[in-house]
């Protein structure tokens, strides 16, 4: 049993800055965890405070359900992979994964079995003999997954693995792990600033911000209901829209979003309830890129006018940037750094979709996924939950 | 059309050879002649001729005498300082990279000691020594040199150490290792280049020492630097003798400015890290 519990666990440095912030969450054992956030939002510190390398300056940790908070890194029975590697450039490839039986006094013949079906397993077989400088970025990565694999550990705590390694491989080891594992059943503690790793490997987010966890849920509940525009901007690429509006009462019992630069989106009748209450005020409207389209598939899909600044071609698909048309020049409410550039939007759009830069173009936005944010606390306006629900 | 394009090209690399090896000249002329007036003989060592003869007496001579116990002498002190100081240089500059040992202050207060002018500790350690019974003898100058050196070489490891990326240690201490365990099977290994340099450059240091080793050696603790100085005599100073152990006391230095050139250049912890 290696679940990993954080109770209200705080980094306190000797300037007075929290490195992290009273992070309660509760790992059960054999679950794939993310972190996820900024440099410096504090989620390395957490995976170093559970393998006990930095201090706790206040809560408790336990792992296993033993308190660990003073238990030594050697004792914790967890293994850390380093966005480093941290392979010890004096050993061979065999002796580097041989290093953590030997300190535990493991038997030869032992050590030798388990090298081998590790070797197997990533792949390793002719690499045993060799120094890590003579290995590629790829095969570091692997000895030093190889020497967290032997050790057969209660958790594996991964600090940003796949950063090094170029995006083809990146995507090939994400797979790895994933099917590593299913294989292995042990508890997985992730860390990373890659949303793509973020959404396709856990079975858990947990995002980070300022040493505070901010969201913590399955990846694609928090990709459909973020807690705050932070969460909404940083979990995809392009980052969420989020445009400065006001929500305004419409004909009969409706509810609607005029944004600062005059477009009207009506709000969908199962969201009225939730969005009643804020009639009159300021919010910050939240349309995914993906939520823009070109042509009205459904009926209730919502006709915006966008001046074309862009259309980056990616390939499998287009995406423009644009303004809303005929907005005022103003604050971006999104960007609370504040330059003074015109609000920008992000469109997903299909790879066939051209336009001239400057022209206008009509575009629809499918309003269901929307969200409102509070503007002062940036906070998301709770509404039902889209998840599981048939459109 | 080759050509028109090389030219240039040679004429510059021909200008900076030849710079090159102007400067050379000028830097090794004083080595080489000493290197020529050890083969001479003494009555014509002041000649202007470039080899007026050519003899190996000097050699002999000196080697006949009492330099070749101050050559033993030079080693042992020197490599004996270097032995006793290494494992306290990086232990302490161990401290003084990974942990808050003591703060700014102390690691400036170690270096502190290496501002004091060598002639104010001399006789103080003498009286000192004298009073334990360690002047004269080989001991009491790797002692000295020891202390001498401790400071300075902590300097160095602290920023060997610092160089090395404390992941190692976290992976060696995650894998089971004490932070002990970690240091002595992962760290020192490591930085093995760092401490053969250090140690190097606390060798010459010992092996040129002179005011420490005259005042506190005799006839037969004497160390290189001492002996050559006694061969300034009342009928003169005997040039090609002085050249002669000039000569043999370069050698060691030769053989360890190139080991040191080795592993400065080498990486130091290449492969391990990205």
């Amino acid at each position: 049993m290696a679940s990993i519990e954080l109770d209200r666990v705080s980094k306190l440095y000797g300037n007075g800055n929290y490195g992290v912030h009273e992070v309660d969450l509760t790992i059960p054992d054999g679950e794939f965890v993310i972190f996820l956030g900024p440099s410096g939002c504090g989620k390395s510190t957490t995976l170093r405070m559970i393998a006990g390398l930095e201090s706790i300056s206040s809560g408790d940790l336990r792992i296993g359900g033993k308190s660990v908070a003073n238990v030594a890194p050697r004792d914790r029975n967890v293994a850390v992979v380093f966005q480093s590697y941290a392979l010890y450039p004096h050993m061979s490839v065999r002796q580097n994964m041989a290093f953590g039986l030997k300190m535990r006094g493991t038997d030869a013949a032992v050590i030798d079995a388990k090298i081998a079906d590790a070797a197997n397993l990533l792949g390793l077989q002719n690499l045993l003999g060799r120094k890590p400088a003579a290995l590629s970025g790829g095969q570091r990565q692997r000895v030093a997954l190889g020497r967290a694999i032997v050790r057969e550990p209660a958790a594996f705590l991964l600090d940003e693995p796949l950063s090094n390694l170029d995006a083809q491989l990146r995507a090939e080891m994400r797979l790895e792990l994933v099917k590593l594992h299913r294989r292995l059943g042990r508890t997985i503690v992730h860390v990373t600033h890659d949303q793509v790793e973020a959404m396709t490997m856990g079975d858990r987010i947990c995002i980070m911000r300022d040493g505070r966890l901010v969201q913590a849920g399955r990846p694609l509940e928090v990709y459909a209901d973020p807690v705050n525009t932070f969460v909404a901007r940083f979990l995809a690429t392009p980052p969420m829209n989020l445009i400065p509006a006001t929500l305004q009462p419409a004909p009969g019992e409706g509810l609607s979003v005029v944004t600062d630069s005059g477009a009207v989106l009506t709000v969908p009748a199962r969201h009225r309830n939730a969005y009643g209450e804020r009639v009159g005020r300021r919010v910050i409207l939240g349309v995914r890129a993906e939520d823009f389209h070109e042509r009205a598939d459904k009926p209730d899909w919502q006709k915006i006018a966008v001046r074309v600044v862009a259309v980056e071609a990616l390939g499998a698909e287009n995406v423009l940037i644009g303004q809303i048309a005929g907005q005022a020049t103003g604050k971006d409410h999104a960007h609370p750094a504040g330059d003074d550039k015109p609000l920008e939007i992000a469109a997903r759009l299909s790879r066939y979709f051209t336009a001239p830069v400057g022209s206008i173009v009509e575009l629809y936005i499918d309003p269901l996924p929307m969200h409102l944010f509070d503007p002062e606390t940036e906070l998301g306006i709770a509404r039902p939950s889209l998840m599981g629900a048939t459109r | 059309m080759m050509d028109r394009n090389e030219r240039p090209a040679f004429r510059r690399r021909f200008g900076l050879h030849f710079g090159l090896i102007v400067v050379c000249a000028i830097v090794l002329l004083p080595p080489l002649w000493v290197l020529r007036t050890s083969f001479v003989p003494e009555q014509l060592s002041y000649s202007n001729e470039l080899m007026p003869a050519f003899t190996t007496d000097n050699y002999s001579a000196l080697l006949s005498g009492r330099f070749g116990q101050s050559y033993l002498n030079s080693l042992i002190v020197a490599l004996g300082s270097v032995l006793l100081a290494l494992p306290f240089a990086a232990t302490t500059g161990y401290a003084f990279a990974r942990f808050r040992t003591g703060g700014r202050w102390a690691r400036f207060a170690v270096l502190a000691t290496q501002m004091l002018p060598p002639v104010a500790l001399v006789l103080p350690t003498f009286t000192l020594f004298r009073s334990l019974e360690l002047s004269n003898s080989l001991t009491g100058l790797i002692i000295v040199y020891a202390a001498l050196n401790l400071p300075f070489l902590t300097w160095i490891l602290m920023g060997f150490f610092e160089g090395i990326p404390v992941d190692l240690e976290w992976a060696a201490m995650t894998d089971g290792a004490t932070a002990w365990g970690a240091f002595w099977r992962i760290v020192l290994p490591v930085s093995m280049p760092g401490i053969a340099a250090a140690g190097v450059l606390g060798f010459i240091l010992a092996w040129n020492e002179f005011l420490f080793a005259l005042v506190l050696s005799g006839p037969k603790t004497a160390t290189i630097p001492v002996a050559l100085a006694a061969l300034q005599t009342s009928n003169g100073v005997q040039i090609a003798k002085v050249s002669a152990g000039v000569v043999l006391a370069i050698l060691p230095l030769v053989v360890a400015s190139r080991f040191i050139q080795r592993f400065i250049v080498q990486g130091l912890t290449f492969g391990s890290v990205k």
